[in-house]
């Protein structure tokens, strides 16, 4: 594309061309499928880009993320909650807080959107093949996790054991249900969750997740961690896992900033000299550490 | 390349600005009002030579630019639906910018570094800064804010430059020494058909540029800022060091909009009508001085306080980039943010105090 | 629906959901031939028309702007339409600052049984919109830039500026110093100003040791308005050093509950005028050929009534030449609150409010030429919010509508459109609290001359409501009340 654009002199107009793969900020006109209402709070969008081309060769890797955006009212970040695995629609989980946000809670099926995509970088999910994996997410922090769980457990023999905890304040604020349904009943992997506030009906556990950790203590052994979800949980799920000797280079958590650009240019999402939409949202516990306290 | 140099007399000047920008939409200093700021210039105009108050940078990389519009269009046979349209053509001049200093040339090259060697290339910037002709001035004197000298850049600094022109001889008499810098700085200044630059005059203005160089190093002598990058880190969590350079702060957004290197921006969506079918998706400058940089839609805000965004500042000129970018500072010394500032925060005291080895300061 | 060009414009109206939308309603129940010109927006109160309504309105291509209530006493909410009353008639008299005429905009109160009133009301201000014609727009005005730069001589001030002699000062400025360091302990911080970055800029010091106070200088360098800081020091106990005119920012500040009485210590010193720092750079720039606009003294000593500037080319420049233009009048040369007070406590004062030769400038121009003026000016905004971040009064901050996508009042499009629109916010907002300190155009990086719209509003407050700002810690600012009977406010005839 380049080349293409170098003005001759007396030429006082050039075109840039369109398409995503020359013009990173073009987002791809995608429509809503379909909308499931998680919780109050969460709603879950399922998106085909219109383009048949490019949504036959979208190729992603679980844990990248990717902007959605409504038009007149903007972008936002979310990771693509659905797995490589499973391309008959691209999956985005959104948590009402601000104004895109609520405006993507307004959407119906047949509604527009833009979908830049995919963005950041992934769990590695390659390197994590023949370990144990052991999944602890908290309220909307299901999100990345669900994209990674649905691909191991699409290619289940190439893992080891799986644990999933997953938490979330109350009943009502559980995302996934029939996937957590499912889970629940599969005898390849252990599924527990827990509630802050669980009312007497509740045949779960209550708890917050790094006590119900502990008291399941998965082994560290050949194993890894991955986390997800609000910071004070990452915060105190990671002293549990500290606790059952998990090294730093063991945990994988998920970051988010606010972002704008997504492609490490705008400038705002650096922690230091890291930027969370190209060099993240996946960290392992160990490079957290070595990054500047700005979280 | 072959070295390539003109002579053009003081009286030739503004000819020779409108043979180069044939074809091009010139852009120089102009007074407005109490200000210098670039406009594009008429052919003919006599340029202003006096440093301009806001850099050019704004030539490539504007204050607001439409990224595409959006047309949404009813779907003829079920009213009720939409498609939309995306159009993201963007017509683009070629243009030259005269009259910048080499402050403010270099400042392009610190965008190239993110703009179009990162991992993702920006079109946008790509298409303005390849249809852009940069013809800087060498400064001949140091203004009381100036550390170019400190950064890497200088006086007679041509990185991010076509030509460079060298101010030599004084009055009537004098006249520029045009070096060009690049191959397509060689063709536009051929085009302004100028005697070439016999060696006496390559002495002249080798002579002011070593001249200027020696008033900043008796102005200020540079400080070694080998260990900056790692003294900042070391700082970060010094929340008395940050409290004292940012007290008197602002926090308003001159020093980032008058930065030449400063490339921050913003995206927004707006509609053209209250009825939501046209609408355009905007790239406009943003500054990480200001809350909602960083505020999260939860109202989260990880640089919550002045003293947190100025670190950042002062964090990615002189630690962040230069680690990612071969320890180039992303900071031309040109001194604007220092002159600009309403109350004088001043980025040069902030970089030697926590340059400084840090004794005074263990719990860093 | 299309305008149809050249017969009918483009006229909004906001219309109280409880009298005037009845009014309406009646005429057209009444089918009362009526122009189609009006596009009404029903608001539940003439109290709900937000100024900005109006100008955002007539800025974005509107050819005039209606407002209509209930008759005053008859408001559904009892009071809104008073507030109304003072609001809409003080934007009224400062549209003109805008270039954008006056009769542009009218309000007027019409009840729910007056249909044949709001026939009359609606038919005559569309007329009268259509003997104006199309509404010019600011952007597409032909740029006007007259202004004399500030090199220019500037009117003689109506104050004498002379300094207390080098000792004298001093002699106060350790006095001061002394009782900033025992007041020390109890203060989280003093803020003055010291020396910076070079002989001519001072800076904003803050002061939290002992030794810190050592480098508190005292005299015409002092340009900023330190008031600007002490809302961020809430629940905190802060001291201030202040002149005359900054004292009036803090007066207006806790008038308005912004700071607390008990938490802020004010250390006041008479002042003789401060310098425009930009006069005393053109002053000394060399006349041809500067190859950089930056020059800077080596040192700079108060002489009386003068400057005196050491460095390459000395030179003595007259306070009366470089003064910052508030000085000129100046009739608070001696802070009106303080803790303590020092210096020439009988400083000479001038006559205060007169016409400032900026607001002059802008009164000589015609309307085409103000919108021209705006038009150059604001071209060359960054929009870096320094006028707003440097206001005493501008106390959002991180939470102004200048920025917010809700409301979304501004978009971040460059156009002079979007950066006049602030301005006019952030005039409207400090009607009746703008305590006129100038800081706002002294902090714009590009010298856009801002303060004129606050001085013409400054001069509306002034003329309707006898009011003057940061005067009296007990006063009601006149936006923020009413009278039932205005005496300065004519009811327009509609």
């Amino acid at each position: 594309m380049p080349d293409a654009i170098t003005p001759q002199a007396g030429v006082h107009a050039t075109t840039l061309g369109t398409g995503f793969t020359d013009n990173p900020y073009l987002p791809d006109v995608a429509t809503v499928l379909e909308t499931v209402q998680e919780t109050p709070a969460i709603k879950t969008l399922r998106v085909r880009i219109d383009d048949p081309a490019r949504m036959e060769s979208f190729r992603f890797n679980p844990g990248q993320v990717g902007q959605l955006s409504l038009f007149g009212v903007g972008e936002s970040t979310f990771v693509i909650n659905s797995p490589p695995t499973r391309m008959d629609y691209l999956q985005f989980s959104i948590m009402r807080a601000g104004e895109v946000t609520a405006a993507l809670h307004g959407l119906k099926p047949g509604d527009k959107v833009g979908v830049r995509a995919p963005l950041g970088n992934w769990f590695p999910y390659e390197d994590m093949r023949g370990k144990d994996i052991v999944f602890v997410g908290g309220g909307i922090g299901m999100a990345p996790l669900r994209t990674l769980l649905l691909y191991m457990l699409d290619n289940r023999a190439d893992y080891g054991n799986i644990t999933l905890l997953y938490g979330a304040r109350t009943p009502t604020d559980m995302a996934f249900r029939d996937d957590v349904q499912e889970w629940l009943g599969r005898s390849d992997m252990q599924t527990t969750l827990t509630v802050d506030q669980a009312p007497e009906d509740w045949p779960h556990r209550a708890g917050l997740i790094p006590h119900v950790l502990l008291d399941l203590a998965p082994s560290n052994a050949n194993s890894v961690a991955v986390l997800c979800g609000p910071p004070i949980m990452i915060k105190f799920t990671v002293e549990a896992l500290k606790k059952l000797h998990f090294a730093d280079e063991q945990i994988y958590t998920t970051l988010e900033r606010r972002m704008k650009c997504g492609i490490g240019i705008c400038g705002r999402c650096n922690i230091g000299t890291k930027y969370v939409c190209v060099d993240g949202p996946v960290f392992t516990y160990a490079e957290l550490k070595d990054l500047p306290n700005e979280l | 390349m072959m070295s390539f140099a003109r002579y053009i007399a003081r009286g030739e000047l503004a000819r020779a600005l409108d043979d180069m920008a044939r074809g091009r939409v010139a852009y120089a200093p102009r007074r407005e009002g109490d200000a210098v700021v670039f406009r594009p210039r008429a052919e003919g105009e006599e340029p202003l030579l006096a440093r301009a108050t806001v850099p050019p940078k704004g030539v490539i990389f504007p204050q607001s630019e439409r990224l595409f519009a959006f047309i949404r269009e009813k779907d003829p046979n079920d009213p009720g639906r939409t498609t939309v349209r995306l159009d993201s053509t963007v017509d683009i001049e070629p243009a030259l910018i005269f009259g910048g200093r080499p402050c403010d040339a270099r400042g392009f090259h610190i965008f190239d570094r993110v703009y179009l060697n990162g991992p993702y290339r920006d079109p946008y910037y790509a298409a303005r800064r390849e249809a852009t002709v940069v013809v800087t001035l060498a400064c001949t004197k140091a203004g009381s804010t100036c550390f170019c000298h400190w950064t890497g850049c200088g006086p007679a600094d041509a990185t991010g430059s076509d030509i460079l022109l060298t101010p030599v001889g004084g009055g009537d008499e004098g006249g520029f020494v045009a070096m060009a810098v690049t191959e397509r700085g060689c063709a536009v200044l051929e085009q302004a058909n100028l005697p070439e630059a016999d060696a006496a005059r390559m002495d002249a203005a080798q002579a002011v540029h070593a001249a200027t160089q020696a008033a900043l190093d008796a102005q200020s002598p540079a400080p070694d800022l080998s260990a900056t990058p790692a003294r900042l880190l070391e700082r970060f969590s010094d929340a008395d060091f940050w409290r004292d350079m940012s007290d008197k702060c602002l926090s308003c957004g001159a020093c980032t909009y008058l930065c030449p290197t400063c490339y921050c921006f913003n995206i927004t969506d707006e509609n053209d009508g209250g009825d939501g079918m046209r609408g355009r998706r905007l790239r406009s400058w943003d500054n990480c001085m200001s809350s909602l940089f960083t505020r999260e839609a939860s109202g989260h805000n990880p640089r919550m306080g002045k003293a947190l965004r100025l670190r950042n500042r002062v964090g990615h000129k002189f630690s962040y980039y230069p680690q990612l970018h071969e320890g180039v500072v992303s900071c031309n010394g040109c001194g604007r943010c220092i002159t600009g500032c309403p109350v004088s925060v001043d980025i040069r005291e902030m970089v030697v105090r926590a340059t400084q080895a840090n004794e005074e300061t263990p719990n860093a | 629906m299309p305008v149809l060009k050249g017969k009918e414009l483009r006229v909004v109206g906001f219309l109280c959901n409880w009298c005037s939308y009845g009014g309406a309603d009646t005429a057209g129940v009444g089918r009362f031939s009526q122009p189609t010109d009006l596009r009404i927006i029903r608001v539940p109160c003439s109290g709900r028309v937000d100024p900005m309504f109006v100008v955002k309105a007539l800025l974005g291509g509107a050819d005039g702007v209606l407002v209509s209530g209930c008759h005053p006493r008859d408001c559904h909410y009892s009071q809104g339409n008073f507030y109304a009353r003072r609001r809409l008639e003080t934007l009224k008299t400062f549209l003109p600052a805008l270039g954008i005429d006056p009769d542009r905009f009218q309000y007027t109160w019409v009840s729910a049984s007056e249909g044949q009133r709001w026939k009359n009301v609606v038919s005559t201000f569309v007329e009268k919109v259509h003997q104006l014609g199309h509404a010019p727009r600011i952007e597409e005005a032909a740029p006007y830039l007259p202004l004399a730069e500030k090199g220019d001589t500037l009117p003689a001030p109506l104050r004498p500026l002379a300094w207390p002699a080098a000792g004298t000062l001093t002699a106060s400025l350790e006095q001061l110093r002394e009782k900033i360091r025992a007041a020390l302990p109890e203060l989280d911080c003093v803020i003055g100003w010291q020396q910076g970055f070079d002989a001519l800029h001072a800076t904003p010091l803050f002061m939290r040791k002992p030794e810190d106070v050592d480098k508190l200088t005292w005299g015409p360098l002092n340009v900023h308005n330190l008031a600007t800081y002490l809302p961020q020091f809430k629940n905190r106990k802060v001291g201030v050093v202040v002149k005359g005119c900054d004292s009036r920012s803090v007066i207006e500040l806790l008038q308005e509950k912004l700071v607390e009485p008990d938490n802020v210590r004010v250390f006041g010193m008479a002042c003789e005028g401060v310098v425009d720092v930009e006069r005393v750079r053109k002053a000394m720039e060399p006349a041809e050929g500067a190859a950089c606009t930056d020059v800077a003294p080596a040192a700079v000593a108060v002489e009386g009534d003068g400057l005196a500037f050491e460095g390459d080319t000395p030179v003595r420049l007259k306070l009366a030449d470089v003064v910052a233009e508030k000085c000129r009048t100046c009739d608070t040369p001696v802070p009106l609150l303080g803790d303590v007070v020092e210096g020439n406590a009988s400083a000479p004062a001038g006559p205060g409010p007169d016409a400032p030769p900026s607001l002059e400038a802008l009164d000589a121009m015609t309307p085409e030429q103000r919108r021209g003026f705006w038009r150059a000016q604001m071209d060359r905004c960054l929009r870096c919010y320094a006028c707003r971040n440097a206001c005493p009064m501008c106390v959002c901050r991180d939470h102004c509508i200048a920025e917010s996508r809700d409301p979304h009042w501004t978009t971040q499009e460059g156009n002079v459109r979007e950066k006049l629109q602030f301005q006019v916010i952030h005039a409207l907002h400090l009607a009746g609290r703008c305590t006129e300190c100038g800081e706002c155009q002294r902090a714009c990086p590009v010298n856009i001359p801002v303060l004129a719209l606050k001085q013409w509003m400054n001069r509306s407050v002034l003329t309707l409501f006898d009011y003057r700002a940061g005067v009296d810690v007990n006063a009601v600012p006149p936006l923020l009340a009413f009278a039932v009977e205005e005496k300065n406010i004519k009811e327009h005839g509609l």
